[in-house]
């Protein structure tokens, strides 16, 4: 199954990348296998989100710009507020990159 | 914007419009030909609010705010704009448009613009009786109220498409110059005044 390497920018994908690195620098793991390793992450983080997320976030906000292209949309709001069941959180620009899943299986 | 007749803030000119009430324009489709190919990709990759999906259609939908409108940018270079409330607006916002493309590269030009449709609207404020217009109108009308709420009424001169629904709200599309609106308005109002219907 192909995968989105989407969330090898987040917070954790950017902490096992940086370890990965380490590791192949001073010998402990080979390259090919750290790479396989980001593959298994993105499967992972997939499979996660999908199964076993299960609050939602509502997003809004003035939508500066949008773009959508090869499948993929972006879009820049300004005055965000990110709101869950628990909390409210207030954004002064934030940007979102959003594929559709359905297209993995194709 | 400054243009627009604005209801009540300045007298109607009755030698032009004798019913007294001028139909609002509400959309303009113009065309351009930017005379040069375009590389739909790399535009939507480089600008905003642009959307491409080669799959589902062959040209780049781009938005801008001022004037509001939305254009459809096609790899040959030619470019339909639509959405702006004027012609001014809309060969504005199709020159901003061509800006836009020659910022990214392209040696766009500016050629053969035209206005294509103008749609008016406005609102007689009593009801017609469609089927009474229908019937004596019937060269013109076509009324299927199972089909559509609405009588559509194409008139011959000028060549304008009408649309009277029974609230006395009235569509006008067709026209190249708003000077097609205004007269197919003019010839139907006393048509509509004669199926005024006349309420309990």
């Amino acid at each position: 199954m192909a995968t989105f390497e989407l969330y090898r920018r987040s917070t954790i994908g950017m902490c096992l990348t940086e370890t990965l690195d380490e590791m192949v620098s001073n010998g402990t793991l080979s390259p090919e296998l750290a790479i396989q390793v980001l593959v298994q992450f993105d499967k992972s983080m997939t499979e996660a989100l999908e199964t076993q997320v299960k609050s939602k976030v509502t997003i809004k906000g003035h939508l500066h710009t949008y773009r959508f292209c090869d499948n993929v949309w972006t879009f820049i709001l300004q005055g965000a507020s990110f709101k869950n069941e628990e909390c409210q959180e207030n954004v002064g620009k934030v940007k979102i990159v959003a594929c559709d899943s359905k297209l993995l299986s194709q | 914007m400054a243009e627009q007749v604005l209801e009540g803030s300045q007298p109607v000119d009755l030698t032009k419009h004798p019913s007294g009430i001028v139909p609002t324009l509400q959309n303009i489709v113009s065309t351009v030909n930017l005379d040069c190919k375009l590389d739909l990709k790399a535009i939507a990759l480089q600008a905003r609010n642009a959307e491409y999906n080669p799959k589902r259609f062959a040209a780049v939908i781009m938005r801008i705010r001022e004037p509001k409108t939305t254009a459809l940018i096609f790899a040959s270079g030619k470019m339909v704009c639509t959405g702006a409330k004027s012609e001014q607006q809309s060969k504005l916002a199709a020159r901003k448009y061509a800006r836009i493309i020659q910022k990214l590269g392209f040696p766009a030009h500016f050629k053969d613009f035209k206005i294509q449709n103008i749609v008016g609207s406005c609102d007689v404020k009593f009801p017609i009786r469609l089927e009474g217009l229908s019937y004596s109108h019937g060269a013109f009308s076509s009324y299927e109220p199972e089909l559509f709420p609405g009588l559509i009424y194409r008139m011959k001169q000028p060549k304008i498409v009408l649309l009277i629904f029974v609230s006395g709200k009235i569509v006008l599309t067709g026209a190249k110059v708003r000077d097609e609106t205004y007269t197919a308005f003019e010839n139907i109002y006393p048509v509509l005044t004669e199926f005024r219907k006349i309420q309990q």
